[in-house]
């Protein structure tokens, strides 16, 4: 008798990683069959699930050129196949990842910063990570940085970039023979339960209108309000709320009028006079260093998310940490909202792992359900 | 089940609250543990940006180990924490025993400092090993009257609902317990509030 079973169908877009999908429930078991690569006939056509087997297991059906399927089964030791999730408590981490003794970080550009890891990091393009201990010595390093919540590209299994003045001066670069072996960075699991929020600048570039670059997604919509936090070491206090160098904050705002991509956006801020953006602290000054923020206070109604073809009223996208792209956010699983307003982004259902994604762009169908009784 | 209100608020502000780190510590952290000088800039932003403080103050009294308050704001804080404030008696913190009258004082309410009640909850937000220096972090979030509210939407706040079995299934064969809630949270003033982030005292790593 089924009195309390949910179940639920989709279609989603492969990350080549981790891929999330967000469902009303926790599914205890899922589906999901790979229209590419049924029709590349190279890797996962078929994987499923059943909550007795482990978080991170899978079942799987593999297939290359011919009629030579197999297949297999992937551990919860291994843990590259299934698990769900409920993403409902902020400030919730991964475990310390040591970038061990191959590991640093390089000054790559102005604009990136370069982590390497000794062991593979299991990131995917779009996750969220802060640091620990950029020390390359007692007095040298990237403790700067530290703390700052960055979105992650990733370059390779041991690679991955962040964006930042990576030629900044007062940096040190973090390498090997240093005390490169403490120097570590934890996944934030769920860095965006409402939206929008606190976001943290690391280039602002001045101009009749001023472009804003986070570290990391804002969730701002056009009409957006937001305030500055520009604490009096980063320069460019006059864009602040207040005009008072020291305590920033109070009420004047500025409205996003474009958003370029989920990390950058533009304001109607006439910003030419202003005093240049600089992030380039010493590395002495970190112990009690205030970060550079922009905060969301209100905006224009701007109506609610428009049609896009499927839902009559869509639920809003956010750029939460499971997504590699920077144009089209994950929707959520509220009803309709005006855009630039707070929502909730809390969310559960389930990861599809590495093991079983596929490549980045492979269309996956999948089924979830969640059964009245489980007997063992 | 009024927990889940309180962790749902609590998650809300720490994502839409600026931050101020705090400095005044000793650790070499960012952010440092909680220095006297870190209340005293907390208040002083609050106040320029003319936030309405809670509580106005209680006057000095008569009594042996007593001391007069300030009218204040209040701060959120961990429990975690109290061992901190102990630790600054004697530089500004006041605890809420040596207060010329308890009758104000709010049963989790653990002390002041300068113009800052600070009210201490084992669901405060934490984030564990987060700081520069791989500590944890804590955010402790000062606020004035009209920085935040609370809506109850369609009139009803949190309902316990229970359904005998009769009312629960075609067959009566399981009851329904649920609790169901529709309230939003909003910051009416972004300026009048802070999560004051800061470490602890004790527990350095480098």
């Amino acid at each position: 008798m089924a009195e309390y079973s949910r179940m639920a169908s989709g279609k989603v877009t492969s990350t080549g990683g981790q891929t999330a999908v967000v469902l009303p429930f926790i599914p205890d078991f899922i589906e999901i069959s790979n229209q590419t690569r049924a029709v590349a006939a190279s890797g996962v056509t078929r994987a499923w699930w059943e909550t007795d087997m482990g978080q991170g297991a899978a079942f799987l059906t593999t297939t290359s050129a011919g009629p030579a399927d197999g297949t297999s089964f992937i551990t919860t030791a291994t843990g590259t196949g299934f698990s769900t999730i409920q993403a409902g408590l902020s400030l919730q981490y991964g475990p310390t990842f040591l970038l061990g003794g191959a590991g640093g970080i390089a000054k790559t550009s102005a604009t990136l910063l370069t982590v390497t890891t000794t062991a593979n990091h299991g990131l995917t393009t779009g996750n969220w990570v802060t640091f620990s201990n950029l020390y390359q010595t007692s007095t040298t390093g990237m403790q700067q940085i530290a703390g700052i919540p960055f979105m992650v590209t990733v370059t390779g299994a041991t690679t991955f970039t962040i964006d930042w003045v990576g030629n900044g001066s007062n940096l040190t670069a973090i390498t090997t023979g240093g005390l490169n072996t403490l120097a570590s960075f934890k996944k934030i699991l769920y860095p965006v339960l409402y939206a929008p929020g606190v976001a943290f600048p690391w280039k602002i570039d001045v101009g009749t209108t001023t472009t804003i670059h986070c570290t990391a997604p804002h969730n701002y919509r056009v009409g957006q309000e937001v305030g500055f936090r520009i604490p009096s070491a980063y320069g460019m206090t006059q864009i602040n709320e207040l005009p008072n160098v020291t305590i920033p904050g109070s009420p004047k705002y500025y409205y996003v009028t474009s958003v370029t991509d989920s990390k950058t956006f533009v304001i109607n801020c006439d910003s030419s006079a202003f005093t240049a953006f600089s992030v380039n602290n010493t590395f002495l000054s970190f112990p009690g260093l205030q970060f550079a923020q922009v905060v969301a206070v209100g905006d224009v109604n701007t109506g609610g998310y428009p049609y896009a073809g499927a839902a009559l009223y869509p639920s809003p996208t956010v750029f939460n940490g499971f997504t590699a792209s920077t144009s089209t956010g994950v929707s959520t699983i509220n009803g309709p909202a005006i855009q630039g307003a707070y929502y909730n982004a809390t969310f559960q259902g389930f990861i599809i792992g590495s093991g079983v994604s596929g490549t980045a762009e492979d269309v996956i169908y999948w089924r979830a359900y969640m059964h009245d009784i489980n007997y063992i | 089940m009024r927990q889940a209100e309180d962790l749902i608020l609590r998650d809300y502000i720490v994502s839409a609250a600026s931050q101020i780190m705090a400095g005044g510590g000793s650790n070499a952290d960012n952010p440092t543990n909680l220095g006297i000088s870190d209340f005293s800039l907390v208040a002083t932003t609050l106040d320029t940006n003319n936030a309405y403080k809670f509580m106005s103050g209680i006057e000095g009294m008569d009594r042996f180990g007593t001391g007069p308050v300030r009218s204040a704001y209040f701060m959120l804080s961990s429990t975690e924490l109290q061992s901190d404030f102990d630790g600054l008696v004697g530089q500004g913190f006041l605890s809420q025993w040596n207060y010329p009258t308890n009758a104000s004082a709010l049963p989790s309410e653990y002390g002041s400092v300068f113009n800052t009640r600070i009210l201490t909850s084992s669901e405060a937000p934490v984030a564990r090993g987060a700081s520069a220096n791989g500590n944890d972090v804590y955010y402790n979030t000062v606020l004035g009257k009209q920085a935040i509210t609370h809506i109850n939407q369609d009139g009803f706040s949190m309902n316990l609902i229970y359904r005998d079995p009769y009312y629960s299934g075609m067959l009566a064969q399981n009851a329904t317990l649920a609790v169901k809630f529709a309230q939003s949270q909003a910051l009416t003033q972004d300026t009048a509030i802070r999560n004051l982030l800061c470490t602890r005292i004790a527990n350095l790593t480098i």
